[in-house]
């Protein structure tokens, strides 16, 4: 196989686990923002507190598996507390106010980690059964990367099993739709939003644990991947998961090639291409509410 | 009448306080109240978006940090270029970048805004980065000439002395801060506070109201851009880190709720007791962040109008006015 | 001379067809009513008609020009005014901000920044005197959100008066009102529209019969019939479509 086939393939792998992690973090952030009208800043600093706590873990316990069990399980209470705490106790004065204490929790989380850990990048070294390489015709894939493809997908089959196959999931996507009427319904609306919030934090938590070794772990992780995301939930639509998965992948894709290729225009490109989409429709391309 | 007597006696003491204030206090706090003053500025831009016109605007960093690079990029390559117009080439980069972004802008409100505003913003910022030719990257530009006041050819002031400098900015700032709050008094002023409330009947009154959000626009832009032409000079260092990266953008947000949005002078205020807590905590601490945070959340929290808010509150309570009958 | 005319109007949302081939005439300086059940397009109509849709097919006409699909804020500055069935004032500011502002429009002050605005004196006695007239004086400190329904309907009416125009699209302006309240605004709107032309939708039968020059009824997006009272009452479609709702 020819070095460049061997280039692109790489970038691809890369592209593509990048889009997953991606969409892992921008699907709890576009769930979040069509049920409860909070575009959570602080969405991918959860992600990095994950990260952090993965590696905290994995130093006490050295065992790569039980880290990604416990940290996003810990981001994810985090996210719940919040949730109960603070975003329920502003929620009356509005969105405006949200999406500003979500500002001031992204700063305090940001800090928090540059407390307990410092400020240098920490390594996360990626566990054998996971490192090295795979040879599949005649083309070389990096083993974790697989990994987090792999992981990703099975977790995001389990939600997409339990949205669309359980009562819970249709009461989730009905307060997605339209929060309102659920609550009319009788449904403790309160309760779904703090776990709708939760598991989406989780889900970012998962994000920013596996990207630990692929990222490393240092306190402006929660920048590119934030900044990504929201571009992510913007162009693909607020509440749609579908129209976060394509864009996610694609952005993962543009990310790879456009850094390796045009390093220098890709990251323009992506901003405008967002400005772009946000004038011309203003709820993302499969955007419903408002 | 005696209310206008008490405006005029306050006016005074403020006056004769920024005169005095480098005498008594000394360099250190000089600088510190300059940038104090460059910040109450910008954030005032920000609440004439905000408080005025009701519209978040998330990437505010971008009119200021293109008003500090065209100053520190006009002084650097144009040989002698003077002072003033070194200011004035700050707000007209400001003002037109606004411009530029108008047609896209003035279409969205509400959630749309703040994220384009906030993706423009980040645009720029990653522009400046990339594009090191011209912006010097992260390391950005520096060593450009602080070039003298010169009045009528007649006068010419060194501006490298800290003190002249002072009074230069402080001068520059305040006239500012008095265009926009007379802007705001004019009938356009009562026009961009209506917006807020309810943008549409606008339009059934006759008034044009993209027209009209556009220049509420691009006046912000060009004086936040002043704002940063000002600490362009101050720093004689303007870098992406500092001008136009994502803090920068949400300090003034910050400092206009700390102070309260529904006032004009609420973000002056708010960027006075942010400075003064900085001041004060980084004796103690690098945190911060952490201190601005977590005093961002408390007032959002239980004081979201602010410390104006509260005081009015306060006054209200125990001074109340007679009834309306 | 018709200061108010539609040809062949249709409009449809998402396919879903609201207005039907509407052709109305207003005469200048008639009482025109639109009344119809719920449903049959009136405020779509009055939305065509001043500039909130443009309308699928079909022209708009104000004195005499066309104005199809013109802005409303341009329709304003032609002359035309109107009021809103759900209240819709600037509730922050207060009643004499409201009206000011309909009366700098008026006097086209769009851009003004260089005077303060209230040191404009003939400005601030002529927005004095609108509320003296709409009877909101005492009120004139206070926030638009904080009055009572009927004065907030009140300065509703009127902030499509301040910009005084020769055409005023009244929609519902008694809606919520009691008894009282009705009398009240009905004695308002006659007094504060003397000379101009008024085109009003309205539920209340005896509002309708009591101001009306004219009436269009509308029923599923086509017009019924149009005349004056006494034929509309008269008329056997009108009554089959209300079913006796007209006996007054």
């Amino acid at each position: 196989m020819s070095p460049t086939a061997v280039l692109y393939v790489a970038q691809a792998i890369h592209g593509l686990a990048y889009g997953m992690l991606l969409f892992l973090v921008a699907s709890g952030l576009t769930m979040i923002f069509g049920m409860m009208g909070i575009l959570n800043i602080a969405h991918a600093s959860f992600a990095m507190l994950s990260a952090y706590f993965c590696f905290q873990v994995l130093l006490m316990t050295g065992n790569f598996w039980v880290a990604l069990l416990i940290a996003p399980l810990v981001a994810g209470i985090c996210g719940l507390m919040t949730e109960r705490f603070l975003l329920r106790t502003v929620h009356k004065q509005g969105h405006l106010a949200e999406l500003l204490i979500t500002v001031g929790i992204m700063m305090v989380i940001l800090e928090i980690v540059k407390a307990g850990w410092g400020t240098e990048s920490l390594v996360v070294k990626i566990p054998q059964s996971l490192s090295g390489l795979l040879n599949f015709a005649g083309l070389t894939y990096p083993i974790y990367r697989l990994f987090v493809i792999g992981l990703s997908i099975v977790i995001l089959g389990i939600m997409a099993l339990i949205l669309f196959k359980t009562r819970l999931g249709k009461i989730v996507r009905a307060a997605v739709s339209d929060a309102d009427m659920v609550s009319a319904l009788g449904i403790n609306t309160p309760l779904v939003f703090m776990l709708v919030f939760g598991i989406g934090i989780w889900l970012a938590g998962v994000a920013g644990a596996v990207a630990g070794p692929l990222l490393t772990v240092f306190p402006g992780m929660a920048d590119q991947l934030g900044m990504d995301a929201f571009v992510v939930v913007v162009v693909g639509g607020f509440g749609s998961l579908l129209g976060a998965f394509i864009v996610a992948l694609f952005l993962g894709e543009l990310n790879a090639y456009g850094i390796q290729f045009i390093p220098r225009l890709a990251p323009i490109l992506m901003f405008a291409f967002m400005a772009i989409v946000l004038a011309l429709k203003p709820m993302g391309l499969f955007g419903e509410r408002e | 009448m005696r209310n206008k007597l008490h405006k005029w006696i306050l006016w005074g003491v403020v006056i004769i306080f920024v005169a005095i204030f480098p005498h008594v206090f000394g360099i250190y706090y000089t600088n510190f109240l300059v940038a104090f003053a460059i910040f109450s500025l910008y954030a005032v831009t920000l609440n004439l978006l905000l408080g005025y016109m009701g519209v978040l605007s998330f990437g505010h960093a971008m009119f200021f940090g293109t008003g500090a690079y065209a100053t520190a990029l006009a002084l650097r390559h144009i040989q002698g270029f003077p002072l003033l117009p070194a200011v004035l080439v700050g707000g007209l980069a400001g003002g037109l970048l606004a411009l530029i972004l108008c047609p896209l802008l003035v279409r969205v409100s509400g959630t749309a805004f703040a994220m384009l505003t906030l993706a423009f913003g980040q645009l720029i910022f990653v522009v400046a980065l990339k594009y090191r030719e011209v912006t010097g990257g992260e390391d950005g530009i520096g060593g450009y000439p602080i070039p003298p006041l010169n009045i009528a050819g007649v006068v010419s002031i060194d501006m490298t002395d800290k003190i002249n400098f002072y009074y230069f900015a402080m001068t520059v700032i305040m006239v500012c801060l008095l265009m926009l709050w007379f802007y705001t008094k004019t009938p356009f002023g009562s026009l961009v506070v209506a917006v807020r409330d309810n943008a549409m009947r606008i339009d059934y009154l006759g008034f044009k109201l993209p027209q009209t959000k556009a220049v509420n626009l691009i006046v912000c832009g060009a004086f936040a851009g002043i704002a940063g032409a000002v600490h362009a000079l101050l720093m004689k260092l303007v870098s992406t880190v500092g001008v136009l990266d994502i803090n920068t953008s949400f300090a003034p947000i910050m400092m206009a709720y700390i102070g309260g949005v529904g006032s004009f002078f609420g973000p002056i205020i708010g960027s006075g007791v942010l400075h003064i807590l900085e001041d004060l905590v980084i004796r103690f601490t690098e945190r911060i962040g952490l201190v601005n945070g977590a005093i961002f959340i408390l007032v959002v929290l239980y004081a979201p109008m602010g410390l104006v808010g509260l005081f009015s509150a306060a006054k209200a309570k125990w001074f109340p006015k007679e009834k309306v009958s | 001379m018709n200061i108010l005319e539609t040809k062949g109007l249709y409009h449809d949302f998402s396919g879903l067809a609201v207005l039907f081939d509407v052709n109305l005439q207003v005469q200048e300086g008639e009482r025109h009513a639109v009344i119809g059940p719920n449903g049959a397009g009136k405020t779509t109509l009055f939305n065509v008609i001043t500039g909130t849709y443009r309308p699928s097919r079909g022209q708009v006409f104000f004195k005499g020009k066309e104005v199809t699909g013109a802005r409303p804020n341009a329709l304003t500055r032609l002359g035309m005014g109107r009021s809103f069935q759900i209240t819709s004032t600037f509730n922050r500011l207060t009643a004499f901000q409201n009206i000011r502002l309909a009366v700098l429009s008026k006097r086209g002050i769009r851009f003004q920044m260089f005077r303060k605005v209230d040191g404009m004196g003939d400005i601030t006695r002529e927005t004095d005197e609108v509320l003296k007239r709409i009877n909101l004086d005492r009120e004139r400190d206070m926030p638009a959100g904080v009055l009572s329904y009927g004065k907030h309907r009140s300065l509703e009416i009127s902030l499509a008066l301040a910009t005084d125009p020769d055409l005023v699209m009244l929609d519902e302006p008694t809606a919520g009102m009691s008894r009282d309240e009705t009398h009240y605004a009905v004695e308002l709107i006659r007094r504060l529209t003397e000379g101009k032309t008024v085109v009003i939708i309205e539920h209340d039968m005896d509002v309708v019969f009591s101001i009306a020059d004219r009436i269009t009824v509308l029923h599923y997006g086509q017009i019924l019939a149009t005349g004056p009272p006494g034929e509309i009452r008269q008329n056997q479609a009108v009554k089959d479509a209300y079913l006796g709702e007209l006996e007054v």
